[in-house]
């Protein structure tokens, strides 16, 4: 399990990281946390023949508030994230999620950006991302683009970035006060990478109807998947049992899970349904509560 | 650093903290990899990706090629120079035993068998030219499982035999068929343990180097077992053992695995020989999951004959033993086990039981902590349990019945073991006591008011320990011995040093033989100190550290000898007292009158007077020097038992298991140390607790390890693990000296089919019964959906629903 040789280059700036990548093309990997390309490295399954290493890239692990979004640095480690009193505020969520993610010795290293980019469908970030319609903002040779979520992913372990691109940070809207926010997992242990996972987010008009529902699924595609037909379900309605449980009932249309070790394609069916219902019945459960 | 402890005159009994524990916490220990010798360089091992083929070529040119590898060997190239690897148990009469060499030589039989060997300038280089070699491989039929195995036109794995079965041999006792045709009630039910492994969180590893000027062969190994390994090396390189050493570093974790003796070990050997350099061999992760021992593995189809009040006729039944593509060093003995041990606590006059050894193509099987018994536990555990619920029988009830009384002691078994000694029925009691004590029964049904589901599980289990009677192991069919030999030296200042065969992996054996030495010759503990883990300057054990033998017997020995070598230092310090040696007392190290304080010698005293200046100080009666040297050989093994209990909780909606709350009430005979009987406890059913929800080597129909490394083999972490309580009862070991009876095995014996009873008891409406280990959660939603669905159920008691349970 030693890696073969390697080349490495440490970028100065996002201009230098992705000059480095434009002259190597797809021989060249961007190094960020290293909590998944080293081992895949390790394991010979990834084989660059040179590293640049955005770890020294001043400005990229801020993490702000900025115009009723919440703005992550790619380097932002997934720890500090988790412990920010600005993302906690903006989108609770997401610190949520992050509790999820491996073990703190792993978010202490690991980052938003690098978990993002390494596109893992059965990852947290991912999903959060996903359920938000979050914008990945994308710097190459031609300049700054966003990307959707949604549009972001496109397979295991493959986006839409172009290799001489840099993922720099990604833009999530603020979720409104008084939104109530669930993780449900079922992981074979704590810490490890979920048979299924569910993020969800929900508000409540004064009337208390639904006004805002987010929700999103990992290991249940070769992607993350944000269940419209769910959410359809529940906007507008009184979540009452009968409509969480309709609204689980659409998951079944919304996925496409495949068979691996740790579980058929069937049981994935059956725990995202259960998951959703439970995900969305405990995020209403917690709407209402002034953060 | 040093450990401070109380002023203590005794120290058995006591929880003496672990001497081991400042190096090792401080990061100082040594481990194999840690060690540098000069002029080292580095090896790796290339391994077959197929299950099954016909090896047609190998060509090594390129990888020779590579600057900096020194040398790339084929099975061709180590079968010129090395034998078969060794296989020492043979329980099975006229069973075929399938061996190969260190590397294959013209066939592989199991993904992640050795092909050929590299060594470079490091592990990097040696890596690269892996990648450089080529083999050409021709597919042959793959034998995946123990049913694609038996089938009737199963592709065979040695062409020579009629089919793939390695042997088989069945025990009886009383009249079997008898029992069962006047039984009230019969159970039966098939059970299945996944693979599983120790999976020592430090793998393999060794450093070889081979003089042939001087014809030795040095050795670093990490490994339980150092006498074996050398006995072993002599036969396969042919070296005779007195040129053969073998040092064994700071072990991280054995658990059985690094009791078996493999191939890298000669790899290394014929690689520094070719090359004259010494050679490291370290087994990495990726390595480790198809080159370490697997274990468990077995179907094991039993039932058992009842009267309607409970009291047990007879047991009969298979254990399949589910072996790789070749024997390892225990051959079948684990599942051989199963079937020694399947009766166990419990008296069962009539029993016809087989063992059946069937060889596929997956990695080879060798030891595991608990050997065959975890698995005889699942047999008599989960079969008691059914037939208790058939008969409308409490569990514990059904228990107690069946056990042998005190008095009954010693107990033959009907098959190959005599338990020593024991009160079961009192060890059960106290189990059933402390789960009052802790409320899970309230637990238990507060939340089932809430719609949870809480289970409380119980296991009884037995831990034959000490192995064991050399001649009685010679003949059931061990190739090796299972006596312990210590010595135990005083020197010239009176400090003493006690060399045992035994190793040290985490158990704390150093600090348990220092208690007994300390105790045994009355001086402080600080006073000791225990070497192991060299060929060279240790005496030989039998066996190795494993089959729960280090307390016992290890711990036996230097009672022994620590008893003469005691006698000896009082007619030394008489002769200095001018009294009688029968006066005399010591206590922390201060020989002195009994009754009196005036006069004293130390032991510093009397070292000085066996080793130095010995005129008109040494009786002219005694050789100088004050050493003694104990051979134990039980006359009988030594059998631990326990009743363990659990509470866990059950998702019906997804079949998830989660671990509340564990306790175990347990007699190993006289305790040493509690803390340490503690940690061996809790480690092992930490392990069992793994291997029953989460461990599992999987390997699909084209023998494909599907889980080989750590993201997809589940270790338990401390966050799956419940708190354990621990509650001692203390029956001594009357065949052993200081009343001493094994416990490194426990857990792992009696966790895996306590889950089991757990999990049916939290789901006792739908009358769930778990037969499949380990329990996924869509194995367990599969049983609760199974029994939700059938037509016409008419759920009972305190059914409840899949929505009710949310």
């Amino acid at each position: 399990m030693k890696p073969p040789a390697v080349r490495y280059a440490r970028a100065g700036d996002v201009r230098e990281a992705v000059a480095l990548l434009a002259e190597h093309g797809s021989d060249a990997k961007v190094l960020a946390g290293g909590q998944s390309l080293v081992p895949l490295m390790s394991f010979r399954l990834a084989r660059p023949s040179i590293l640049v290493d955005i770890n020294r890239i001043g400005g990229l692990d801020r993490i702000e508030q900025d115009n009723g979004s919440l703005l992550i640095g790619a380097m932002a480690r997934q720890r500090d994230v988790e412990l920010s009193d600005v993302a906690a505020a903006a989108v609770p969520l997401l610190p949520q999620a992050l509790r999820y993610v491996g073990h703190v010795t792993i978010r202490n290293r690991g980052t938003v950006g690098g978990s993002l980019a390494h596109a893992d469908p059965a990852a947290e970030l991912p999903a959060v991302v996903t359920a938000l319609g979050g914008e990945l903002v994308l710097e190459g040779p031609g300049g700054t683009r966003s990307v959707a979520a949604e549009d972001f992913f496109t397979g295991t372990f493959t986006t839409v970035m172009a290799p001489d691109e840099v993922l720099v940070g990604v833009r999530l809207p603020r979720l409104p006060d008084r939104t109530g926010v669930a993780v449900e997992e079922l992981a074979r242990r704590h810490g490890d990478f979920a048979i299924v996972g569910v993020v969800a987010a929900v508000h409540l008009a004064d009337d208390g109807t639904v006004d805002l529902v987010r929700l999103a699924a990992s290991g249940v595609d070769s992607v993350p998947v944000r269940l419209h037909a769910a959410e359809a379900a529940l906007s507008g309605a009184r979540p009452t049992a009968d409509v969480l449980e309709a609204a689980a009932a659409t998951v079944d249309a919304s996925i496409h899970p495949a068979d691996d070790v740790h579980a058929p394609a069937s049981y994935r069916r059956h725990v995202a349904r259960l998951l959703v219902q439970r995900a969305l019945g405990a995020a209403v459960e917690r709407s209402g509560v002034e953060r | 650093m040093t450990i401070v402890e109380p002023d203590r005159t005794t120290y058995t009994g006591t929880r003496v903290r672990r001497t081991e524990d400042p190096r090792l916490l401080a990061g100082r220990g040594q481990y194999v990899d840690d060690v540098t010798v000069p002029k080292m360089i580095e090896a790796a091992v290339l391994r077959s990706p197929l299950a099954h083929a016909r090896i047609t070529g190998i060509d090594v040119s390129r990888a020779r090629e590579l600057p900096g590898v020194f040398d790339v060997i084929t099975g061709r190239d180590l079968a010129a120079v090395a034998g078969e690897q060794p296989v020492i148990w043979f329980p099975i009469p006229d069973q075929r035993i399938a061996r190969t060499h260190a590397l294959a030589v013209e066939r592989v039989r199991w993904v992640g068998q050795a092909v050929a060997a590299v060594v470079a300038v490091n592990r990097y280089v040696a890596e690269d030219a892996l990648e450089l070699i080529e083999v050409d491989y021709e597919p042959l039929p793959v034998v995946a499982d123990l049913d694609a195995a038996l089938a009737p036109d199963a592709p065979k794995l040695y062409d020579d035999w009629p089919d793939n079965v390695s042997g088989s041999l069945t025990y009886t006792a009383g009249d079997a068929e008898a029992a069962f045709a006047e039984a009230d009630v019969v159970v039966r039910e098939s059970f299945t343990h996944g693979r599983a492994f120790g999976c020592p969180l430090e793998p393999r590893g060794c450093i070889v180097e081979w003089d042939d000027f001087a014809g030795t062969v040095d050795v670093h190994l990490s490994t339980q077992s150092p006498n074996l390994a050398r006995d072993l090396l002599s036969e396969v390189l042919g070296v005779p053992v007195h040129k053969i050493r073998v040092r064994t570093p700071n072990l991280g974790g054995g658990f059985g695995n690094k009791f078996d003796f493999y191939g890298e070990e000669v790899i290394a050997a014929v690689l520094s020989r070719r090359t004259g350099r010494p050679v490291k061999l370290i087994e990495d992760r990726l390595d480790s999951f198809v080159a370490t021992s697997h274990s468990r593995d077995q179907r094991l189809d039993f039932e058992m004959a009842l009267r309607d009040d409970g009291t047990i006729l007879g047991l009969r039944g298979i254990s399949y033993g589910v072996l790789g593509g070749a024997l390892g060093t225990v051959g079948a003995g684990p599942p051989w086990a199963s079937v020694l041990t399947c009766m166990g606590p419990y008296k069962i006059p009539n029993l016809d039981v087989t063992v059946k050894a069937v060889v596929t193509n997956r990695s080879p099987y060798g030891s595991y902590r608990g050997w065959g018994v975890p698995k005889a536990n699942i047999v008599h555990e989960r079969l008691i349990e059914i037939a208790a619920r058939e008969l409308g029988m409490d569990r514990a009830a059904i228990r107690r019945k069946n056990f042998p009384a005190p008095e009954e002691f010693p107990f033959f078994s009907g098959v190959a073991f005599t338990y020593d000694s024991g009160d079961y029925a009192a060890c059960l009691d106290l189990a059933m006591s402390k789960v009052d004590e802790l409320g899970w029964r309230d637990r238990q049904a507060a939340a089932r008011a809430e719609g949870r589901s809480l289970g409380i599980g119980y296991s009884f289990h037995i831990e034959p320990s000490a192995y064991g009677p050399s001649r009685i192991l010679n003949l059931v069919g061990l190739a090796h011995s299972g006596f312990d030999e210590v010595t135990v030296r005083m020197d010239s200042v009176g400090k003493v040093t006690v060399y045992s065969g035994q190793i040290n992996m985490g158990q704390g054996t150093h600090t348990i033989y220092a208690q007994l030495a300390a105790d045994g010759l009355g001086i402080p503990m600080e006073d000791v100190v225990v070497v192991t883990g060299d060929t060279d300057s240790c005496p030989y054990t039998g066996y190795g550290t494993g089959g729960s033998r280090a307390a016992p017997l290890g711990g036996a020995a230097i009672l022994r000898a620590t008893e003469r070598l005691q006698a000896k230092i009082l007619r030394v310090a008489a002769e200095l007292l001018e009294a009688s040696p029968d006066d005399l007392q010591i206590e922390k190290g201060v020989i002195s009158v009994k009754g009196t304080t005036s006069r004293s010698v130390t032991t510093r005293d009397v070292g000085d007077a066996a080793y130095r200046r010995l005129l008109n100080k040494m009786p002219e009666s005694e050789v100088p020097t004050l050493e003694e040297v104990d051979v134990f050989d039980p006359p009988n093994m030594a059998t631990s038992y326990g009743c363990t209990a659990l509470l866990v909780e059950v998702d019906r909606g997804t079949g998830a298991v989660t671990l509340l709350d564990c306790l175990q009430a347990h007699d190993c005979g006289t305790v040493i140390n509690p803390m340490l009987v503690d940690g061996q406890l809790a480690g092992g059913l930490a392990q069992a607790l793994g291997g029953a929800l989460l461990e599992e080597l999987v390997y699909d129909e084209e023998g494909q390890l599907r889980t080989a490394s750590f993201m997809d083999y589940l270790l338990p972490t401390a966050m799956e693990i419940p708190p354990f309580h621990f509650f001692h009862q203390e029956t001594p070991a009357p065949d052993i000296p200081g009343g001493i009876k094994g416990v490194g095995e426990a857990g792992t014996i009696a966790g895996v089919s306590l889950v089991a009873s757990a999990v049916d008891d939290a789901l006792s409406d739908l009358g769930v019964t778990v037969t499949r280990f380990p329990i996924t959660p869509p194995r367990l939603l599969d049983l609760i959906q199974a029994a939700q669905t059938p037509i016409g159920q008419t759920p009972t008691g305190q059914a409840r629903t899949e929505e009710d349970a949310r």
